[in-house]
């Protein structure tokens, strides 16, 4: 056997092993791809198209609140139709990933369940975890410069939130009737 | 020469793609669609992990298949293999377990008394098989077997007997199966689109393995 005849058949061998190796590389970066998308499937649980859409684009870092609806919301929330105005905000945020958004629904809750007399426990005690939310999405102290607002940080909304689920002697106070809502 | 070096160079790829690409990709799908349920009233998704009894079962799977010689391990993971090779195998071995554990999960009753009868239905099954002399092609059609009948033991008979649609004595029988059982025969009803997606995961689970079985005689 001379070597012109090893030559082309050890060149062969040489371009399989390179193809063979092409396809192991490939084949694991797009199935660990693929492993990994089922991994943030099961983690986040979407229950729907939409919400694994949603995700998506979370963890893409392209989500965006649709601003159309957070607008109308925010007309139905200085119109005080205040359940309205927090089914538009979720819809405009359905990630829950916006603390504005988050913001604004929790003072929502905070407005709706105001009352001169008393307050209604189970709408603070709701507000109390979008207000939450905000905090912890807020990369800084959430302000929110809102003229029609007279609580402009999530800290404060949070205060008077947690404030009015507490029941203590206060409560009886007669004077409490000419407190003034926020 | 040309013609033979063309030919076994199409046969290395067409192996590498089924090994490399299509089994794991295969095996994953197995493992998303396993845990995947729909919700009958509002059709919402709900994503089950597999349990830890189903890593078990699948563990014993395992074994099963290197016993039946589906899965050679010493060649697949050798000293004398290319580190990616080995890597890449190891890769393989791992979507195959997980896929196992999602199969499993998939035909599994979710909770009660009726998901450990069918776990020591399978642990049952699996451990005797691990004594007895298999080769691949009876592996094969005896988990076709076994993971069809508990597909229709769980999404045709238990469905059809706890179905809310069902005949007046379809319900009468589902009442009184619960109420001597004390409840702990209930079984959660799902939209009829999860006992679809459960045939497909155990379709591809199969069809997973038998090509796995094909590519194993072709190495041959």
């Amino acid at each position: 056997m001379n070597v012109l005849s090893v030559t082309p058949v050890t060149h062969c061998q040489v371009e399989l092993t390179v193809q063979q190796k092409r396809f192991q590389i490939i084949g694991l970066i797009l199935t660990m791809v693929y492993a990994a998308a089922i991994v943030w499937l099961y983690a986040t649980e979407p229950r729907s198209f939409e919400e694994m859409a949603t995700g998506a684009q979370v963890a893409a870092g392209t989500y965006q609140v649709d601003q159309e609806k957070f607008n109308a919301a925010l007309a139905l929330f200085r119109r005080e139709q205040f359940p309205a105005a927090r089914d538009e905000w979720q819809r405009a945020d359905p990630a829950q990933k916006d603390p504005t958004t988050q913001f604004y629904i929790a003072y929502a809750f905070y407005r709706e369940g105001w009352g001169r007399v008393y307050n209604d426990q189970n709408l603070f005690q709701q507000g109390l975890e979008p207000v939450n939310r905000a905090i912890a999405l807020a990369p800084g102290s959430l302000t929110i410069p809102d003229e029609n607002l007279q609580l402009h940080t999530a800290t404060e909304l949070k205060a008077e939130l947690e404030q009015g689920t507490e029941r203590n002697w206060r409560d009886l106070n007669p004077l409490k009737v000419f407190r003034t809502r926020k | 020469m040309s013609k033979e070096l063309t030919i076994a160079s199409y046969k290395l790829r067409n192996v590498s793609l089924v090994k490399y690409l299509l089994l794991p990709f295969i095996f994953l799908s197995v493992a998303l669609l396993g845990g995947l349920r729909v919700n009958d009233g509002n059709h919402a998704f709900a994503f089950m992990p597999p349990p830890l009894f189903t890593l078990v079962l699948s563990v014993l799977l395992l074994l099963l298949f290197v016993r039946g010689g589906l899965v050679e391990l010493r060649s697949l993971i050798s000293v004398e293999n290319p580190p990616l090779t080995n890597i890449a195998h190891v890769w393989l071995l791992i979507t195959i377990f997980f896929a196992g554990a999602q199969a499993f999960n998939s035909v599994l009753p979710e909770h009660g008394l009726l998901h450990w009868l069918f776990s020591f239905f399978f642990l049952w099954t699996l451990w005797n098989n691990q004594f007895s002399s298999f080769d691949a092609r009876r592996l094969l059609r005896s988990l076709a077997v076994l993971f069809g009948t508990a597909f229709v033991l769980k999404y045709m008979l238990l469905a059809s007997l706890y179905s809310q649609d069902g005949g007046w004595l379809k319900r009468v029988a589902g009442a009184l199966l619960s109420g001597v059982t004390l409840g702990t025969l209930d079984a959660p009803v799902f939209a009829p689109a999860t006992g679809y997606i459960s045939f497909f995961t155990i379709g591809l689970y199969i069809a997973g393995l038998v090509l796995m079985g094909f590519d194993h005689q072709r190495a041959d």
